[in-house]
């Protein structure tokens, strides 16, 4: 694994002017052979190896700049501590005592085009790379950088001149440049300042050296310029030319004008000059001509109180009180009220010369303008006069809320419309649909095409229509007039998805009429709040929450449009429920004449086929998987009739594909759609190939931003819908990561949103559905090796527990109990021989990772429970190199200050989300851990108080959102058995049980051999 | 948003051509450099400077003489100018640009409505004087001098008041007693600014030393989560939005094109090489 870094480092020089470059460098897990001097960092990759790396990522430059720098970094007595991205993948522990020390590292300087070139290596590396990982520092740095680039866009730097005194002597020299003079410069480098760690400049303090960096970088942004020959002759002489000429390289005047000097400076401190200081604000309002004269306009002059903007009085009434009632008013204006209105005034006009001529009097009111004149106002003098402090009024009609826009508007052509709203009991019907018709419009209202024609070729482009002011965009009404002539009387024929397309990108340019039976489809595909959930099913041996009523309705509002969704509830909503809830719902209507395919991970199908006997005994489930499975499509057909569902993994998906599409299926559900995310896949291409009436896709991660995972997903749901997959590459992926288009992105939600039911547990009217705490248990099956093992201890124990008695007998029971959830857990755990601690040995360890991988997607944090000291470990391991996240682990042998500080940094919300792993018995009590809003509980302890104990670690005061319980059982085992007994316990009120397992050692052998037995029906493989 | 540059020391050349023989005028275009014009000094209305001539057979002159020429205007009288500051007083825009030290490109209306004018108008206003031999008047020394001058107006208008015999002082004293200059006066007396010199082109980064008591995940990662979002390069709604906080044609900008356009092309061709940057 190697992990990319990028620092900023000034020029060592004290000369006057002290540029700077980006150098980067690479740490590796891998400790370089080729370092043998113990001065170099031993964990970097060398320069050779570098410089084709940074060449194979795109990155234009000269590799002879490549060259070794000094950085003092965190050290221990072995050597450098690797940077926390490392060390998931590192043996190492946790220091306490470190210190800073110098090691050469091989750098490349990134010369020339240094933005674009951290935007690239940065989509590089968080898209294209699997085992190139951005630090934290190169984070820093790209996100400063774009961030730089967006205020660079705003204009935000005007030219500029530096004084240099000349040594020994009076004289000064004159240099030319640059400077940024916006808040929003200001406020980029006050955020910087916060968030610039350390590493991204080792050595230098963060508010001295962003603003270096920022000015180097506006240097070497605006030198790229290509000046035209005419802009060139525009500037020629100027302060302009010297800075944009000369800049940074050489003295402008030789001996400073210090009356050049002092005019610009006057100058720049105008451009940021506030007036926040005086007690009033100038304003400006434009009045809006009447019918008859076009051309009068007014703009008149106003004053509001800043302490109070309510209070506001136009400079006509002003002038014409009395006396003592103006007094009273510069009480609440401030000091020298009058002088300093008409210095303001006069500022104004110096932007507005304009305004001078409103000023050719000595009780200034405001000014006329022409038709003209007010649209060059509205149009951008009124942005400037509002950054430079004034108050604008403009009329409502030009204001984003207020304006009339101009839109065609579509309906379903009227025979068909009828049919709808009378017709079948769903009210909708695909076809009906297809035929649409259009209407020009201009703010709701129809216009004719003459009149449309007519506004399109007026000379201003604000105009008087019907009585009001409208401000015009010709150009598009003029494409919506092309249109709608190409489209004559009869219209236009759309499919849905086509429909969909053009409501999401198009809105610009068409509207669907509110009034038509479209309106209320589509507004029910992009609000889901507005779709009427279903009752509980009566079959259904469960009560659904009202989300998940609603969820249920929504499946079937879109296959009755032939559309297929995606449900994507957040982890612990309960996905499986609401499939359940609508197959349940079919059998009562009849429809189940053909069965459903639930495709899902292996770790989970234990748990489909549980939760469906749970909630759903009547409905009759097969699970295709295992050695004994049907081989033969006739078999297979067999095995499927009259099923309600049958279950299977993606690997059997591909494996049998034959098979499957060999079934005619109602609907094939895929649990951890995520899984189809590689198109090439042949796992993928199988899925694809299967024929269903309808496709359900159902996933936990926050798919919208993973752009691949997401076409995939497309692709099996509505194939065709986002584009074929190179074209959604050139149209979304690369706009969207390399060019943060936000128009592309903001589009692909739109496209997307109808087709996706994602409800998040942080919403609030969902978190009024749920409890505080919500229990759900994970059922898992054992794998080969687990079920082998664990037979092996049971006929083991069988036969010893006839020939032991007394306290050799009960050490017997208890250390059985021991082994088995060991096995249960892990083999590893159980088999103590250093195998591999990985999770194709157990469902249970490979459930744990998927969902946490999830957990952490949405940014949230979790504690990971368990009762042996040994497994802990090998778990901190183990999720630290998949997941690749910040772990803790705490057990009885953690000292006081390393757990107070783990604890510190666990709930300090500015650090990444983490995972905490505790042993029941240190981890149980005392603490808080609230940052965690998910307990997973890996292995089952008898006591249900003691679990609840170690629940309440992140259920405690100061936890804000609803806490999930995940409680782990493997299927067919005594943790089963267990949990069912807990379940007992729980309900027979005082029923009270030592917080060990000695009671268990008191039941007799058969019981014992009953409660230990393991059930082979649940088994998988 | 467009003005124009008023160019005072122009309307001054073109106010003289008005009465006096372009042809001639501009012969003396080349003896307006600090090379012919060797000392020149400014008394109240009256202008006198020395300027290197020519060696010249014709006329008997055979080493380089200096000449002295002089120009006068004609003062406005006190008690008109009284007037003309009350009309000016009374007038917020003039008052405020005077003030701001701008000269309001329509000041000569309020002279206008007393009968009077700013800009010399005929020869009466305008006495000039060279000790050289040329009969002509005004020679082409003269003529020099006056495009002299009018560069000197284009620095400072204001020098216009003093030739027509009121000193900058006077008029800013005379424009406090009228009521809207006195309500603007105060305001105004700001101070200079003092000039800053630069220790160094671009600021100069800081070295500083980190604590080791911190966890080494700090030095890595720093202690504050980046944004989510990155906001995208998008050009703005308003161009130039900043410089035009500062009017047109700033003090520094000693071009006759318009600043503000100029520098909107400057953004408008830096931003076409964003991807490069």
């Amino acid at each position: 694994m190697k992990i990319l870094h990028a620092f900023w480092l000034p020029n060592s020089t004290d000369a006057f002017v002290q540029d700077g470059n980006f150098c980067l460098w690479v740490e590796t897990t891998e400790i370089s052979n080729k370092s043998p001097l113990r001065s170099r960092h031993p964990r970097q990759l060398p320069a050779m190896e570098l410089n084709s790396l940074i060449q194979e990522l795109g990155i234009v430059g000269d590799p002879k700049f490549t060259g070794e720098v000094t950085l003092s970094l965190p050290s221990v007595q072995q050597g450098p501590l690797p940077c926390p991205e490392l060390t998931p993948f590192l043996e190492t522990d946790f220091q306490e005592q470190w210190e800073f020390r110098d090691w050469k590292v091989d750098c490349w300087k990134l010369d020339g085009q240094p933005i674009a070139s951290l935007n690239e290596l940065h989509f590089q590396t968080q898209f294209q790379n699997q085992d190139l990982l951005s630090g934290a520092d190169f984070l820093f740095w790209h996100w400063f950088a774009q961030s730089l680039k967006a205020v660079l866009f705003k204009d935000s730097y005007v030219p500029a001149l530096r004084l240099k005194k000349v040594a020994k002597q009076k004289a000064h020299e004159l240099y030319a440049g640059w400077d940024f003079a916006t808040e929003a410069y200001e406020s980029l480098i006050r955020e910087a300042i916060l968030r610039m760690p350390p590493s991204a400049a080792p050595g230098y303090d963060a508010e001295s050296l962003l603003p270096h960096c920022a000015e180097v970088l506006l240097h070497s942004s605006i030198i790229q310029t290509n000046l035209t020959q005419a802009l060139a002759k525009k500037i020629d002489g100027s302060l302009v030319d010297a800075a944009f000429n000369i800049g940074m390289t050489g003295v402008w005047h030789k001996t400073a004008d210090v009356k050049l000097y002092r005019s610009w400076l006057d100058w720049v401190n105008k451009l940021s000059g506030r007036q926040s200081a005086l007690g009033f604000q100038l304003a400006f309002q434009l009045h809006e001509a009447g019918e008859l004269e076009l051309d009068k306009w007014c703009l008149e002059f106003k004053v509001l109180a800043r302490h109070d903007p309510s209070l506001s009085v136009a400079l006509e009434d002003y002038w014409e009180m009395p006396n003592r009632a103006r007094q009273a008013l510069q009480q609440s204006f401030g000091n020298d009220f009058e002088q300093h209105l008409l210095l303001q005034l006069g500022q104004a006009a110096r932007i507005y010369p304009a305004l001078w001529e409103g000023l050719e009097t000595d009780q200034p009111i405001g000014l006329s303008l022409s038709l003209e004149d007010a649209f060059g106002f509205l149009n951008e003098t009124a942005w400037v006069l509002e950054d430079a402090g004034f108050r604008i009024i403009v009329p409502a009609w030009w204001t984003p809320q207020g304006r009339r826009r101009a839109k065609l508007k579509m309906r379903s052509s009227g025979k068909t419309a009828k049919t709808i709203a009378g017709s079948s009991k769903t009210g909708l019907s695909l076809e009906n649909l297809l035929q649409y018709q259009y209407e020009l419009t201009l703010g709701d209202e129809p216009v004719s095409p003459a009149e449309w024609e007519s506004l399109v070729n007026a000379k201003t482009p604000i105009v008087q229509f019907r009585g009001q002011w409208m401000a015009l965009d010709r150009d598009k009404m003029r494409e919506m007039l092309a249109f709608w002539k190409a489209q004559g009387e009869q219209g236009e024929t759309l499919d849905m998805l086509e429909l969909l397309r053009r409501n999401a990108g198009e809105t610009e340019l068409f509207e669907i009429d509110a009034k038509d039976a479209l309106a209320e489809m589509l507004a029910k595909l992009h609000d889901h709040r507005q779709i009427t959930p279903i009752s509980d099913p009566p079959r259904l041996n469960a009560t659904l929450r009202e989300y998940q009523k609603r969820g249920v309705a929504w499946l079937e509002f879109m296959e009755q449009l032939g559309l297929n969704g995606c449900l994507a509830d957040d982890m612990g909503l309960g996905k499986t429920i609401q499939v359940i809830a609508q197959v349940v719902r079919e059998k009562e209507l009849g429809f189940n004449d053909q069965p459903n395919l639930l495709i899902a991970p292996t770790s989970v199908i234990g748990n489909w086929r549980k939760e469906v006997e749970r909630f759903a005994p009547h409905l009759s489930t097969h699970i295709h998987h295992g050695g004994e499975r049907a081989a033969d499509k006739p078999a297979f057909a067999e095995a499927c009739r009259d099923c309600d569902v049958v279950i299977t993994s993606y690997a059997l998906a591909r494996r049998d594909a034959k098979l499957l599409e060999g079934v005619k299926w109602r609907r094939v559900v895929l649990d951890e759609a995520q899984n189809i995310k590689n198109p090439l896949a042949a796992q993928t291409k199988a899925i694809l190939q299967i024929k269903s009436a309808h496709r359900l896709a159902l996933t936990g991660t926050p798919v919208e931003n993973r752009l691949l995972d997401l076409w995939s997903i497309f692709n099996f749901l509505n194939p065709g819908y986002l584009g074929k997959q190179a074209q959604f590459r050139k149209n979304y992926e690369l706009p969207i990561q390399r060019e943060n288009n936000v128009g592309k992105s903001t589009l692909l939600r739109k496209l997307v949103e109808p087709f996706i039911l994602r409800r998040v547990k942080t919403d609030p009217a969902i978190i009024q559905d749920l409890p505080d705490k919500v229990d759900n248990r994970q059922y898992c099956n054992l794998s080969k090796e687990q079920a082998s093992l664990y037979e092996a201890v049971v006929r083991d124990v069988e036969q010893q527990l006839a020939a032991s008695e007394g306290i050799q007998r009960q050490g017997l029971m208890l250390s059985t109990l021991m082994k088995l959830k060991q096995i249960c857990n892990h083999p590893a755990q159980f088999l103590q021989d250093g195998g591999p601690f990985t999770a194709e040995r157990s469902h249970k360890l490979e459930r744990l990772s998927d969902m946490l991988t999830d957990v952490l997607d949405e940014g949230e944090s979790a504690l990971v429970f368990t009762q042996f000291t040994d497994i802990g470990e090998s778990l901190e391991r183990h999720l630290k190199s998949t997941l690749q996240c910040q772990t803790y682990y705490l057990h009885g042998g953690t000292p006081r200050n390393k757990r107070e500080q783990m604890i510190t940094r666990f709930q300090d919300t500015e650090s990444p989300p983490a995972v905490f792993i505790l042993s029941l018995k240190a981890g149980g009590v005392g603490i808080t851990l609230t940052r965690a809003n998910h307990v997973f509980h890996f292995d089952r302890w008898w006591n249900p108080a003691v679990e609840d104990q170690a629940t309440d670690r992140a259920f405690r005061i100061g936890q804000t959102r609803n806490v999930f319980v995940h409680k782990f059982i493997t299927l067919g085992t005594l943790e089963e058995r267990i949990d069912a007994m807990i379940e007992e316990k729980r309900k027979v009120a005082g029923a009270i049980v030592g917080s060990d397992e000695s009671w268990l050692a008191k039941l007799d052998n058969d019981a014992f051999k009953q409660l230990i037995a393991l059930n082979r029906q649940a088994l998988l493989d | 948003m467009k003005t124009v540059r008023t160019w005072w020391g122009k309307k001054y050349i073109e106010a003289l051509e008005g009465f006096i023989d372009t042809g001639r005028l501009s012969r003396g275009k080349s003896y307006a450099n600090e090379n012919r014009i060797k000392k020149w000094a400014m008394e109240g209305n009256l202008i006198t400077a020395q300027i290197r001539g020519n060696t010249n057979p014709y006329y008997g002159v055979y080493k380089e003489p200096t000449y002295k020429t002089t120009i006068q205007l004609k003062a406005i009288a006190p008690s008109d100018w009284k007037k003309v500051i009350q009309q000016l007083g009374s007038q917020a825009a003039f008052v405020s640009r005077l003030l701001l030290n701008e000269v309001p490109d329509n000041i000569e209306d309020p002279f206008e409505e007393l009968g009077l004018h700013l800009l010399p108008r005929n020869m009466k206003d305008l006495q000039t004087q060279c000790s050289c031999p040329d009969y002509a008047n005004p020679c082409k020394h003269v003529a020099g001098l006056d495009y002299f001058l009018a560069a000197k107006l284009d620095q400072d208008p204001f020098l216009l008041f003093e030739l027509r015999g009121l000193p900058r002082s006077e008029l800013s004293k005379q424009l406090q007693e009228t009521p809207l200059g006195r309500v603007l006066s105060q305001a105004l007396n700001v101070e200079e600014l003092p000039l800053i010199v630069s220790e160094s082109y671009f600021t100069r980064p800081q070295a500083k030393v980190y604590s080791t008591h911190l966890p080494p995940e700090e030095f890595w990662r720093g202690n504050k989560r980046l944004p989510e979002q990155t906001e995208p390069a998008s050009p703005p709604a308003v161009a130039a939005l900043s410089i035009k906080k500062g009017g047109d044609f700033p003090e520094f900008w000693k071009r006759d094109n318009s600043f503000i356009e100029a520098m909107e092309l400057f953004y408008e061709a830096a931003r076409k090489k964003g991807k490069a940057w």
